[in-house]
C-alpha cells in the first residue's frame, strides 16, 4: 500500500517533468499536469479490473492519490505564479514586432511547417500581418495582428451597437422550457403570437426557438420525418 | 481552498493508512513467524501435539485477518500462505520431521516477505 502511494508520487511528478521537457507543442489542449492524469489514470483502472488477483485497493489508493495530487497541483499553480510556471510553464514569444524568434521556436521544438499551419489555422496566409506571436503552455498558439490588419469593430466605426445579451433557449425539440420563457419576462401568449407569426400552431412544431434580451426570435421548424 | 484541504487531508490519510498498514502486517508477520520457530522446536523435541496446536493457533490468526490480508495484498501471496499453512499441518498430523521443517521454514520465510513487501522501505518504493 505505501509502495503504491510513494511509486504514484514519484512517477506523477515524474511524468510532469518529462512532458514538461518534451515540449509546449506535446501538450495538445491540456496542461501537463491535467495531461499526467489523463494519461495514467486509465491505465491504473484497467490493471484491477483486468488481473482479479490484484486487489481493487491497490488501484483505488494511485487513483485516489493522483486525483488528490492533481487538486492540490492545481489550486497552488492558481495561487503561486512561481509554481504555475515550474509546473505548466511559461507562454513563449515566437514571434515579437513581426519577427520570427527562432531560438525560442527551436527552445519549443516548433518547427517552421506547424507555425506557418497554426498561422493558417487562424487566418493567416504569411507572417506580414503577425505582429506577436505567443505558444501558449497547453501548446495553442494566439496570434495578434498588427492593428492595421484587424478587422475593424463597431466601436472603431463610431456606430452605436445594442448588446443582443445571451439568447435563451425557448423550445427544444418541441418541448416547451417554461423556466426560460418566464426568465425573459414573457408568457404563454406572447408564446403563441411569435409562433403564429412564422405560421406555427403548436410547441411540437418547432425544432428550436430562442430569444434574446431584445426580444429577437430565431425559430426553426422541425422537420417532416423521412 | 476548501478542495484543496480536502485533498491535502485525503493524501495524509492515504499516508497514515499505508503507514499503519505497513507497521500491522510486520508485525503480525514476525509474531507468526517467531510462533511457527517455536512450533518447529517443539517438534524437535517430539513433541508434535504442542507443535500442531501451536500452528493451529497461528493458523486461526492468518484466518481471523484473511479478509484484511485478501483485501491489500496480492492474492497470489495470501494463497501461497494459505496453500503452506495447510502443507505444514499436514506433515505435523503425519509427524513428517524433514518435510515439516521445509514447509515450515518457507512459511515462516513467506510471512516475512509479506511483511517486508509491505514495510514503508526505501527498498520496496525503487
Amino acid at each position: 500500500m505505501f509502495t503504491g502511494l510513494a511509486r504514484t508520487v514519484i512517477l506523477y511528478f515524474l511524468i510532469i517533468a518529462g512532458i514538461r521537457l518534451m515540449g509546449k507543442r506535446q501538450v495538445g489542449e491540456l496542461e501537463p499536469s491535467e495531461l499526467v492524469l489523463s494519461l495514467i489514470i486509465a491505465d491504473l483502472a484497467a490493471v484491477p479490473m483486468q488481473d482479479y488477483g490484484i486487489p481493487l485497493i491497490s488501484g483505488i489508493v494511485p487513483i485516489l492519490t493522483l486525483l488528490c495530487l492533481t487538486m492540490v497541483v492545481s489550486v497552488l499553480t492558481v495561487k503561486n505564479a512561481r509554481i504555475r510556471s515550474i509546473l505548466c510553464g511559461r507562454p513563449s514569444v515566437v514571434i515579437a514586432n513581426g519577427k520570427l524568434d527562432q531560438r525560442e521556436m527551436a527552445r519549443n521544438r516548433l518547427t517552421v511547417d506547424e507555425l506557418m499551419e497554426e498561422l493558417r489555422c487562424q487566418g493567416y496566409g504569411d507572417l506580414s500581418a503577425v505582429h506577436y506571436a505567443v505558444l501558449e503552455t497547453n501548446g495553442r498558439l494566439s496570434i495578434l495582428p498588427y492593428a492595421a490588419q484587424q478587422p475593424p469593430t463597431a466601436q472603431d466605426l463610431r456606430l452605436s451597437v445594442e448588446e443582443p445579451g445571451l439568447p435563451l433557449l425557448l423550445i427544444s425539440d418541441g418541448h416547451l422550457l417554461a423556466q426560460n420563457l418566464k426568465l425573459r419576462g414573457y408568457d404563454r401568449n406572447w408564446l403563441d403570437k411569435r409562433l403564429a407569426e412564422h405560421g406555427l400552431h403548436h410547441d411540437s412544431e418547432v425544432f428550436l426557438m430562442t430569444v434574446d434580451q431584445l426580444g429577437k426570435v430565431v425559430v426553426i421548424q422541425k422537420e417532416a420525418p423521412a | 481552498m476548501k478542495r484543496f484541504w480536502t485533498a491535502v487531508l485525503i493524501l495524509l490519510f492515504l499516508l497514515s493508512a499505508s503507514l499503519w498498514n505497513g507497521w500491522y502486517v510486520a508485525r503480525f508477520a514476525q509474531q507468526a513467524a517467531r510462533q511457527l520457530e517455536q512450533a518447529q522446536e517443539m517438534a524437535k523435541q517430539d513433541r508434535w501435539e504442542q507443535a500442531d496446536e501451536l500452528t493451529k493457533t497461528v493458523f486461526q490468526q492468518w484466518n481471523a485477518k484473511k479478509f484484511y490480508f485478501h483485501a491489500v495484498m496480492r492474492h497470489q501471496e495470501t494463497d501461497e500462505i494459505l496453500r503452506t499453512f495447510h502443507q505444514v499441518l499436514q506433515y505435523i498430523a503425519l509427524n513428517e520431521m524433514d518435510q515439516y521443517a521445509a514447509a515450515n521454514t518457507d512459511l515462516a520465510i513467506q510471512l516475512q516477505l509479506l511483511g517486508e513487501m509491505e514495510s514503508a522501505a526505501l527498498e520496496n518504493v525503487l
